[in-house]
């Protein structure tokens, strides 16, 4: 009978409502959960958040007692002065696996790189106008708070006369004061400042420092003095006319080597090489290399551009 | 028409039909939907309007009209191109799913990529910035940016492939589409694709073929179906073209797409098609329930919140402090990179994932196939597990339990794999009995099986007769040989009406001319045909004490949800039926009372034997089981008892009631443990009720219940905050699958779309196979939390460096590539390899972990391993760090603030401790040489991390080092991955690698020797002083 069938039928799409609303009330609940989230401001999500830092019912702050918190303050203490003391027992047994005066290894410091003075703004170009003082005043600045370490009086105070071509060894006992040879920047005569105290600069024909990287030990040039040459870098060869070494065998004599270290070698100055570029191309940057040659010596490696080399720019503006 | 919808989840497939209660539960059940549930999706309501299943109702000539058809001549062609046109293909469309570019960049988001997307991009801004400013090292940044994002998305893909392993539900309801179907059209038949089928189409199916739209039979002849994808029904069902019920599901003229005809014929009407046919909906409903994410899911998402967390508020902290130190704003942006790499894990979610494969793996080895990955700890998480009886609990297969005869019950073996049955058989009552089981039973073993175990070859025949065949083959050995000696004259085979099945045969004694008749059937109808029971092998009057006899053992064994057979003979006198006597089946001209009464038999469908001890080990790992069938409760309480899923001490509030002698409702249903549930009740339970049944007995067992019902208690469990693994086989059980935290499919039995709604596949069937699987589960969730400890530790290591560098000038001691090496490179494999560790302690004797409580990241676990031995680790890479600067000439004071000059490009006398000067280049291979002690000095740290994470709790020696190899396997990677960058990629000068001297590499070893004993002391204390203030705050 239609009556019965469709009321059966009605049943069944009631339980199947009744299914679905069990269903439905799950998905009610998980909506209703998601609801929460989103409703849930900032204001509420500050009440969290100030109930987890401090929560006057318990008195707790971020879910802990005072006592708890003491207790693993305290523990955290005792953990790390322990920590800390250990490491700093470390560090105290590897100062005494040390030598004092030359380090465990010299491998990465040698050979030597090569600097030059004047060194201002980190920069390796020098420029200047001759017109202008203010442009090469801080070069001469640079040179001559460099060289005062050189002055002939300081040296001859200071540091004994050594006989050139020749190592200057001092095979005392470790530790004991070493002696330095001096090196005047008479020696420089032209680049030394005292009769042109402008270095040349004011004039168009700029001196330039060059120093090796002093290494502990190191023999520079393994008997043969290690010398400087100086050249443009790429461009035209002949915007370098003419350039003077200062001493003139643009060598770093092998009396001032080997080094012994700041600690013993104190008033060790390392030699210098001048050069003075007397008649280069006026207004054109040119930029100039100057390497070291002589035996340990690499002056081609691509990674470093200043181990046994120089690279840096010149420019004088008329 | 509205209002006479059916839907598929009403259906009742096993419950009785009471058209009074019915009208009560339909008030109720509309007055609910009144109340409740106003936010329907359109979705279902137009489900809900398009169904109207009165077809089946209708006479042949109402179809006929209804569909504009004619069942001799079928639809023409044009009319049914219109109706194509306007229903569309007789195919399931797909669920609308994400596009995989959605799903891609999902993956490209999520997780810890936001972080390292903003490490590459600052990356970029300080190369942009940088590259203006002329600074030679500017491309640095370039590559790093690159590099990271090199990293996201390749985790990305990782990922993203991962997941779209995981099949997807609609794939095998497509594939479940017949492929051809015979369709009278213009009065001819004609075989066309069965996607052109449309509603009007006559078509025809005969056995094999599957059903290839949901069809009104109008004619049949012999047709048997299988609905058991359906209904969850095994028994082929019959159908013919009466209208047999209201319920189109259970009705006999309505064939449904997608099952199989088993027999016969049968010429129907299409009545609906493609996604309106009843296993479209379901398609469409499994679909629709939501996945919710796996737990394991909630808890990585946790713990990257955490990581996260830690890292952004160091970053703004560090960010600060640098811009009030004075810091550049573009060297700030440079340390906030460092920062964010060194903080974020880049390779864990990947070991994750790689940790879960590899318990997948071993658990398909335990016959569980899991096909979404992070159901793997889901398993393990779980803490109900709502279990099918049919072929999951029991073997699927009837076995004689019990036997009944000289007034005493005997107990048959069981097993799976019975060779020999134990019990007393030197009565003569047992043989008299064994020869009726052997002879009066049809069925037969297929042959060519006599290699073949008895319990495992096929039979022919029905499922009652194969278990007595199997029965009486185990005792006699030779039952075709009893068979063929007591030939067979004649026979009348099982029917309904007569409930008995009878034959008649030669005896094999040549001296013996009489015949042998014999009966088996409903005990009861059998006992009314008997006048003598045979006692000891005596023929002995039936008298009114020994049918009392009868009847309390057919209570007992009835009682024990056992199906009861009685069997019974008449030797017929040889003078009234000579050899050459007519029998006729038709007259019954020989005698079918007075006989004499041999005994019963009872047969279960008995549970497997690994069963119980299953089931009692979910017991102690706090796992309550509960049973869903579709059986009758007293069969499935039986099952229920002897497996151990309702305790041999509980009892239901029915037990309660029955000692106590009181009704039912005044029992204090506090008082009883189990609880066996009726689907009917089911239906009519409210909500609230039904949670309290669920909440408040800890044994239940749900009986006849729909496959549907199902999804409502899967749901009522959720409700109770548990997780709720499901079993199912049918396509109906789809829903609860889905619907399940964990949906187990049968490999054996299930049906394709069950399997794919599934998470996991159960390739025996088998329970036990569940429990080893929680096992398992458990067991990954331990262990990646010691995977995730071993690898925050070393975050620290890597943020420290940039801390001491931002706050103390000094120079840079690991870089940003190193780092990735450490996450991506070295650490990899270890971190995967305590996936392999074993269980510290029986894992299956605690509760399961609380989806709220026991998180896999918590507070212990990310202060211990980022306060205590992440900085114990720090300490030591530092130690080598400021070892080799020593060494070198630059003693650590030199290099407090040493960090502008040093990083200054035209800075290249840098005098060191001693008076060396060194070139920024010197410098700087000196820093990678730092950084290769660092990053060393981490990875022979983290070994000792590694070998620490074994355990938590117990000491490494309980433990036992060398058991776990793979983790040697990791130690050896790691420090292999180590000396290849130090010694083989060392030139390499984009790595920042460089050759180590060797003995830095034991600088950090009496750092690696503290964290192992300071760790080993931890679980010392934990141990010997549980529930102390250590154990609460040192146990993760």
């Amino acid at each position: 009978p239609p009556s019965q069938s469709s009321q059966s039928l009605t049943r069944q799409g009631g339980t199947r409502k009744g299914l679905k609303e069990e269903g439905g009330l799950g998905d009610a609940h998980a909506g209703h959960h998601e609801e929460e989230m989103a409703k849930k401001t900032w204001d509420d999500m500050l009440q969290e958040v100030k109930l987890f830092l401090w929560n006057p019912e318990t008195r707790k702050c971020m879910g802990r007692s005072a006592q708890s918190w003491g207790l693993i303050l305290l523990f955290y203490l005792l953990l790390y002065i322990f920590l800390a003391g250990m490491f700093a027992f470390c560090m105290y047994g590897l100062m005494l696996t040390l030598n004092p005066y030359t380090p465990t290894y010299r491998d990465r410091v040698a050979p030597p790189g090569v600097v030059i003075r004047p060194y201002v703004d980190h920069g390796f170009h020098i420029a200047f106008n001759l017109a202008e003082p203010s442009s090469w005043e801080p070069y001469v600045t640079s040179m001559e708070h460099f060289l005062t370490a050189y002055d002939d009086h300081v040296q001859e105070e200071k540091n004994v006369q050594c006989t050139p071509g020749q190592y200057f060894f001092q095979d005392d006992k470790e530790g004991d004061k070493r002696q330095a040879c001096q090196f005047k920047r008479s020696l420089l005569q032209n680049c030394s400042g005292t009769e042109d105290p402008t270095f040349g600069y004011a004039m168009g024909q700029p001196c330039i420092l060059l120093k090796m990287n002093r290494i502990i030990g190191y023999r520079s040039g393994y008997g043969t003095p290690v010398k400087v040459d100086c050249k443009v870098q790429k461009g035209d060869e002949s915007d370098i006319q003419s350039l003077a070494y200062y001493p003139e065998s643009a060598t770093f004599d092998l009396m001032y080597y080997p080094y012994y270290g700041k600690h013993t070698h104190i008033n060790y100055t390392s030699p210098l090489v001048a050069v003075q570029f007397t008649e280069v191309r006026m207004n054109h940057t040119i930029p100039i290399q100057c390497s070291l040659n002589g035996e340990g010596i690499i002056n081609d490696y691509s990674n470093d551009r200043f181990l046994g080399r120089i690279i840096f720019t010149l420019y004088i503006g008329m | 028409l509205f209002q006479k919808r059916a839907d598929i989840y009403s259906v009742e497939i096993h419950g009785s039909k009471d058209l009074e209660k019915v009208d009560k539960g339909d008030e109720k059940e509309n007055y609910k939907d009144l109340k409740g549930n106003r936010k329907k999706s359109k979705k279902q309501d137009d489900l809900r309007k398009e169904l109207d299943l009165d077809d089946h109702k209708l006479s042949n000539e109402e179809l006929e009209e209804k569909y504009s058809t004619s069942i001799t001549k079928g639809l023409t062609s044009a009319k049914a191109a219109e109706i194509l046109a306007r229903d569309g293909p007789n195919a399931l469309t797909p669920p609308k799913s994400t596009p995989e570019i959605i799903k891609f960049l999902k993956q490209m988001v999520g997780g810890f990529s936001l972080l390292l997307w903003a490490g590459a991009l600052l990356c970029w801004i300080a190369f942009g910035i940088q590259f203006a400013q002329g600074v030679p090292s500017a491309r640095d940044n370039l590559y790093l940016g690159i590099v990271l994002a090199l990293v996201v998305i390749l985790t990305g893909i990782f990922a993203y492939y991962q997941e779209a392993k995981s099949t997807n539900i609609m794939a095998s309801f497509s594939k479940m589409i017949p492929q051809q179907a015979l369709v009278l059209r213009n009065a001819e038949k004609k075989e066309i694709s069965a996607e052109e089928l449309v509603v009007g189409d006559i078509v025809e199916v005969k056995g094999g073929d599957r059903i290839p739209a949901d069809i009104r039979i109008i004619f049949s002849q012999g047709c048997k179906v299988d609905n058991s994808s359906l209904t969850g029904e095994s028994e082929p069902q019959s159908r013919s073209c009466e209208f047999t019920h209201d319920n189109p599901l259970e009705t006999k003229n309505v064939a449904f797409y997608s099952t199989t005809c088993l027999e016969g014929t049968a010429t129907g009407i299409v009545i609906n098609t493609g996604d309106n046919t009843i296993i479209g909906r379901i398609a469409s409903l499994a679909s629709g329930v939501g996945n919710e994410k796996t737990p394991i899911a909630l808890e990585i998402e946790h713990f990257v919140h955490i990581v996260a967390g830690v890292a952004i508020s160091i970053v703004v902290l560090f960010f600060v402090i640098a811009v009030s130190m004075h810091y550049a704003v573009l060297d700030s942006i440079i340390f906030l990179i460092g920062i964010i790499v060194a903080n974020v894990p880049e390779g864990l979610l990947a070991t994750v994932t790689v940790s879960l494969s590899l318990t997948a793996k071993r658990m398909s080895k335990k016959n569980c196939l899991v096909k979404n990955l992070e159901a793997v700890e889901t398993l393990g998480s779980t803490s109900i597990i709502c279990s099918d009886k049919t072929g999951t609990l029991t073997q699927n297969r009837m076995t004689v339990a019990h036997l009944w005869f000289d007034n005493q019950i005997f107990s048959a073996d069981t097993s799976e794999d019975q060779e020999c049955q134990t019990f007393d058989q030197s009565s003569g009552t047992w043989s008299a009995l064994s020869k009726i089981v052997t002879l009066c039973n049809r069925a037969e073993f297929r042959p060519g099986q006599e290699d073949t175990p008895i319990m495992k070859r096929i039979v022919v025949g029905d499922a009652s007769e194969t278990a007595l065949l199997k029965f009486s083959e185990v005792i006699l050995n030779d039952v075709m040989g009893v068979r063929t000696r007591n030939k067979k004259v004649t026979e009348i085979p099982f029917n309904s009406t007569n409930k008995f099945q009878l034959s008649i045969h030669e005896t094999d004694d040549p001296n013996d001319k009489r015949f042998l008749l014999v009966m088996k059937g409903a005990p009861e109808r059998i006992l009314e045909r008997c006048s003598t029971i045979m006692i000891n092998g005596k023929e002995e009057p039936l008298d009114k004490e020994r049918a009392e006899a009868f009847q309390t053992a057919y209570m007992e064994m009835g009682g024990l949800g056992e199906r009861v057979l009685g069997f019974c003979h008449l030797y017929l006198p040889e003078d009234e039926f000579p050899d050459t006597y007519p029998f006729d089946t038709d007259s019954m001209n020989f005698p079918t009372s007075n006989l004499c009464f041999v005994g019963l038999l009872s047969m279960i469908d008995p549970p497997r034997s690994t069963v119980p001890d299953a089931v009692s080990k979910c017991r102690s790992a706090g796992i309550k089981v509960i049973m869903v069938t579709g059986d009758h409760p007293i069969t499935a309480k039986a099952i229920a008892k002897s497996v151990g899923i309702i305790s041999a001490t509980s009892e239901t509030v029915e037990d309660i009631a029955k000692r106590l002698n009181i009704p039912v409702e005044q029992v204090n249903k506090r008082d009883a443990k189990a609880a066996v549930v009726n689907g009917m009740e089911l239906k009519d339970m409210t909500l609230e009720q039904l949670d309290d049944i669920l909440a408040n007995h800890s044994e239940i067992v749900f009986a006849r219940t729909s496959p549907q019902q199902k999804l409502i208690i899967v749901e009522g469990c959720q409700r109770q905050d548990a997780v709720v693994a499901v079993t199912g086989d049918g396509v109906n059980d789809s829903p609860a699958l889905k619907k399940a935290d964990i949906g187990i499919a049968m490999g054996i039995a299930g049906s394709d779309a069950a399997k794919n709604a599934a998470d996991m596949i159960l390739l025996d069937d088998n329970f036990a196979s569940i429990v080893t699987g929680v096992e398992e589960g458990r067991l990954i969730f331990d262990n990646l939390k010691k995977t995730i400890a071993y690898t925050l530790t070393k975050n620290i290591a890597e943020l420290c460096p940039f801390l001491i560098y931002i706050i103390a000038s000094i120079p840079l001691p690991i870089g940003t590539i190193t780092i990735l090496f450490i996450d991506l490179g070295t650490d990899i494999i270890p971190s995967v390899a305590l996936a392999y560790e074993k269980a510290e302690r029986d894992i299956m004797n605690r509760k399961p972990r609380h989806k709220k409580k026991d998180r896999l990241v918590n507070e212990q676990l990310a202060v211990y391993s980022y306060l205590q031995i992440g900085l114990l680790q720090s300490l030591g890479a530092f130690l080598a760090y400021f070892t080799v600067y020593a060494e070198q000439g630059f003693l650590p004071y030199t290099l407090l603030n040493i960090r502008t000059r040093w990083e200054d490009h035209s800075n290249n006398d840098l005098e060191d401790s001693y008076g060396q000067e060194w070139t920024m280049y010197q410098r700087t291979y000196l820093q990678w040489n730092g950084y290769t002690a660092f990053f060393v000095s981490i990875t022979i740290q983290q070994v000792a991390d590694l070998i620490i994470r074994k355990t938590r709790r117990n000491s490494i020696f309980q433990q036992g080092l060398f058991r776990n190899k793979v983790i040697w396997v990791g130690i050896f990677s790691q420090i292999a991955i180590a000396l290849i960058l130090c010694y083989g990629l060392g030139s390499v000068a984009a790595l920042n690698f460089t050759p180590l001297r060797f003995q830095y590499w034991f600088v950090a070893m009496p750092y690696a020797i503290l964290i192992w004993v300071y760790d080993e002391f931890r679980k010392l204390f934990i141990r010997q002083y549980p529930g102390s203030w250590w154990d609460k705050n040192m146990y993760y």
